[in-house]
């Protein structure tokens, strides 16, 4: 006998009728098993688990429908053994009971061994397309798990600010086509994107890895938000196939400008609440989804708000207000929205969100992928009060004397229309990582570039104001001014010269921005700034203020077009 | 049939109609009223006013319609989207993508 031999159970009270069935399946290979009324035969298939029965109806203590009806309550839809009746009972009400109590066949004496063997063979090749279906089945299922289980522990656990970001996530099947990625900026502020991509299930999430990497890595080296979402469509339209995209909100908080930089391609209205639950702005789709065009188009930008820090930005997906009752009805944008505001005000949103669908749901199947993230406006920023470097006491005079020639020095010359489309700071902090390897140190060296890069650009070469970032609206003001002076730029430059001087525990890097502005008076600025920092939260003047903590030296020289900033510091051993 | 289709040579319209629900289950019935069409220059009207639901998966399949509409240098219009369907197709932004009335 081999080990792969099929077993029949033959249920029928005549050992006649048993001997010719044995007989019959032996010569197609089966090894059989008998028993001689239902009851037994329930028994012997729980106790054998065999792959095929065969059932006589009329038998004493238990009949072959009951019997039938137990045997199939029994194994479910786990396995199916086929089990087929065999009776004399020609009539129709025999072979509608035979269906009805769970029976995949009926054979009716008499019959010649050739239909009978016939019958077996048709029986068991369903029987083994239904396993294979079961198999494949399983294998998808464990698929699904793995997926999930890398999606859930991989991606999602490395999210940044996870206690205070509040989430909602439920899939529609195991693997959620939703993400939800936080990721800190080098300045502090802090980068949320919530996103869906097309349909359900794994197919759905094949872009969630490289969307993930992408924007925690962009993030990381100091992209803007705008950058990301550029690379992240470029990325999706070259990775997913024509029908499958990802529909995504984006925020970036700068708790230190008090603003909020939004973009959503395809999902529903973002919201901004402030405290007391009240809607004070929507962020509606601008963009189609990511991935379907090769390049954003042309019109595409983000939104920039005014923020106060008391505020918060919530995104949903559309599984929300599209869940449904048993009636058929949508949940709706206004029942969200009211559920929202009381759960603001209660500061217990997830819960009362999640509440307000299920009554409204009462156990209807979810279609879609829910989600929602909800991100305070407070709380990202760095701590600049003293930051700035003490000095180390082992870096002597000698360390000092050898800055006269630099380990390397970098220079940058950037003009006109590049000014708009090129971001030197992350090239800058690339070249700075692939020479002297990462560091906690850079960080600050991030904030200096990037805010002396920025005044350069927009008070030297573009000429704005700062004034303009005073009243309370005047930030999104700014910026759009600043957006239109940088799309009508054609000259001007800005030049950036970086030196590194190695010591023996540590380092110096001289910063030297040139700008082709007209300048400024030094003094008189940063005069009225530290006044400003001391009395008040000024909204301008901070940068320099940060700049200048965190720097060794800060000169502006030759009118203010020209700024050194030396940084120095010491490696922890 | 929940995916309909009519080919009006004499007005140069291939016209395709979608019943109430416009899901991932009609991905092959969808396909199949425009994948042989090789003709050019032909109006392709989705009819979407019989179509109460739509989700995302239908989205992409009408990305891929406009792929095929593409190919063969004719122009897709989508028709008389309800509410609920206009709605979508507005989050979506398919109307910078396509003609949508």
């Amino acid at each position: 006998m081999s080990s792969n031999q099929k077993l029949a159970l033959i249920v029928d009270d005549s050992k006649t009728q048993c001997k010719i069935l044995t007989k019959l399946l032996e010569e197609e290979h089966y090894s059989v098993i008998e028993a001689n009324d239902g009851s037994s035969g329930v028994q012997k298939y729980i106790s054998h688990k065999p792959d095929l029965v065969l059932m006589d109806i009329n038998m004493p203590i238990m009949d072959g429908f009951e019997a039938a009806r137990q045997i199939k309550k029994l194994s479910g839809t786990k396995d199916l053994a086929p089990l087929i009746f065999i009776t004399s009972m020609d009539t129709d009400q025999a072979f509608i009971d035979s269906v009805d109590s769970g029976g995949d066949g009926i054979l009716v004496r008499p019959f010649s061994p050739n239909v009978f063997k016939a019958k077996i063979k048709s029986i068991q090749r369903i029987s083994n397309l239904y396993q294979q279906v079961k198999t494949l089945q399983q294998e998808q299922q464990q698929d699904a798990e793995l997926a999930e289980k890398m999606m859930s522990e991989v991606i999602e656990s490395r999210n940044f600010a996870l206690d205070r970001v509040q989430v909602i996530k439920k899939a529609a099947t195991i693997f959620s086509g939703d993400i939800q990625l936080t990721a800190l900026c080098p300045n502090g502020d802090i980068h949320v994107l919530l996103g869906d991509f097309t349909g359900h299930g794994l197919r759905s999430s094949i872009g969630a890895i490289p969307v993930t990497e992408t924007f925690r890595a962009m993030t990381k080296k100091g992209f803007s938000l705008f950058e990301i979402v550029i690379q992240l469509n470029k990325q999706l339209n070259h990775l997913l196939p024509a029908d499958l995209f990802f529909a995504a909100s984006f925020v970036c908080i700068s708790h230190h400008e008090k603003s909020a930089y939004i973009f959503n391609a395809g999902l529903p209205d973002g919201y901004l609440y402030n405290d007391k639950g009240q809607i004070r702005k929507r962020f509606e789709s601008s963009h189609p989804p990511l991935g379907i065009l090769r390049e954003l188009l042309p019109d595409a930008k983000v939104e920039v708000i005014d923020i106060d820090l008391s505020d918060s930005v919530v995104f949903i997906s559309d599984g929300i207000i599209e869940a449904r009752n048993e009636q058929g009805e949508l949940f709706g944008v206004e029942r969200f929205e009211n559920a929202a505001t009381e759960g603001i005000t209660g500061n217990n949103l997830v819960s009362t969100v999640n509440e307000r669908l299920e009554v409204f749901c009462l156990g209807v199947p979810q279609e879609d992928d829910i989600s929602l993230v909800a991100i305070p406006c407070h709380g990202w920023i760095k701590d600049i009060v003293n930051t700035k470097p003490v000095i180390p006491e082992s870096l002597n005079e000698q360390d000092f004397n050898r800055q006269s020639t630099p380990a390397w020095s970098w220079h940058l010359h950037l003009t006109g229309k590049l000014l708009k489309t090129v971001n030197p700071i992350p090239m800058i902090m690339n070249q700075i990582n692939d020479i002297e390897g990462a560091g906690e140190h850079w960080h600050n060296l991030y904030t200096i570039l990037t805010e002396l890069f920025i005044n350069s650009l927009d008070h030297g070469v573009l000429g704005l104001s700062s004034s303009l970032k005073k009243s309370p609206e005047g930030f999104s003001q700014y910026f759009n001014e600043r957006t239109n002076r940088l799309d009508k730029l054609d000259s001007g430059y800005v030049l950036i010269s970086l030196k590194y001087f190695p010591f023996s525990e540590g380092g110096k890097m001289v910063v030297n921005i040139k700008d082709s502005g007209k300048g400024f008076n030094i003094l008189k600025v940063m005069k009225s700034n530290t006044e400003q920092l001391a009395t008040s939260h000024a909204l301008s003047g901070r940068g320099i203020e940060l700049v200048n903590q965190l720097c060794d030296t800060l000169e502006y020289i030759e009118e203010g077009t020209s700024v050194t900033a030396s940084y120095v510091w010491h490696n922890k051993s | 049939m929940t995916v309909n289709s009519s080919l009006h040579s004499d007005s140069n319209q291939l016209i395709i109609s979608i019943d109430e629900r416009f899901d991932f289950s009609l991905h092959q019935q969808f396909r199949d009223c425009y994948s042989q069409v090789q003709q050019k220059g032909l109006e392709y009207i989705l009819d979407l006013s019989k179509t109460k639901y739509m989700d995302s998966s239908a989205l992409g399949m009408i990305l891929l319609l406009k792929d095929h509409v593409e190919m063969y240098a004719s122009t897709l219009t989508i028709q008389n989207p309800s509410d609920t369907v206009s709605k979508i197709l507005e989050i979506a932004q398919f109307h910078r993508l396509m003609t949508i009335k």
